[in-house]
């Protein structure tokens, strides 16, 4: 059934924020945004399915374009932070604080 | 049949891979689980007769991607001391929990509502590679062209970012 897959991709996506919020690494962070999008990714797929068109999977296709990009400049932030702080904590990256 | 077990196999293997990104506490492990994840996604993929989708995820994601993230979790040498002390963190959980759960369950509720569809294969090329091509060029051709300008902007912005600035300093 295609509910099956909705509440799936509900359940990713809801531990993706869980880990939005509870972590303090960066790179855990980082990657339960990766999560989410995976998590969106199945919901466009599965409502693709439902109404079969394919237009869910080009959307899909773009998600990860954009993750890829989301990948390449997350990771040089996170070295150059770490090269400057020396840790991995998201609470002392708070440069901008006034 | 095969395919309803198939896809409670690959749903156990997503959301314990989701936890345990979550729960791990080195960063290294959260990657691993997740790549276990992104597979088992892929093969949710395959269930839902995306063929193309389903490759590019194994090889975009769950290859490139993933091996970009590993890769730059080994070069920074995260040591266990390394790590943010995170000593409060099950008080965290349980506070997202407890926020993180109504929103769910209405989410389900509302995705209980939709009509129910079997998800047999489908035949006769449905996210194939040629179809899902001819789309993109023809009625997604402006947002493909947009996404090709993102992707030149980030590879613009990543080396501006890695660049050495020995001038400055």
């Amino acid at each position: 059934m295609i509910g099956d897959y909705l509440v799936l991709s509900v359940v990713l996506f809801c531990i993706g924020i869980l880990g939005v919020v509870s972590r303090r690494n960066v790179f855990t962070i980082f990657m339960s945004i990766e999560l989410m999008l995976n998590a969106a990714n199945l919901a466009f797929l599965a409502f693709s399915r439902l109404h079969e068109t394919m237009d869910g999977h080009v959307l899909a296709m773009m998600v990860m374009a954009v993750a890829a990009a989301e990948a390449a400049l997350a990771l040089a932030v996170v070295i150059l932070l770490h090269k400057h702080k020396g840790n991995l904590d998201s609470n002392a990256f708070s440069l901008l604080k006034g | 049949m095969a395919a309803e077990f198939l896809f409670y196999v690959f749903a156990l293997l997503a959301v314990a891979g989701a936890l345990g990104l979550v729960l791990a506490r080195h960063p290294m492990n959260g990657a691993i689980s997740l790549v276990v994840t992104m597979i088992a996604l892929a093969g949710l993929y395959a269930l839902l007769s995306a063929k193309l989708i389903f490759v590019l995820q194994l090889i975009v994601y769950a290859g490139a991607i993933m091996s970009l993230i590993l890769f730059i979790i080994m070069f920074l040498n995260i040591r266990k001391e390394d790590l943010p002390e995170e000593r409060g963190r099950w008080l965290y959980y349980i506070g997202g929990s407890a926020l993180l759960i109504p929103v769910a369950l209405l989410l389900i509720r509302a995705v209980k509502t939709l009509p129910g569809v079997e998800t047999t294969i489908v035949g006769g090329g449905f996210g194939g590679v040629k179809e899902v091509g001819l789309l993109l060029f023809s009625k997604w051709l402006l947002p493909f062209e947009i996404v090709s300008i993102l992707l030149l902007v980030a590879l613009v912005g990543a080396v501006v970012l890695a660049g050495n600035r020995r001038s400055e300093s």
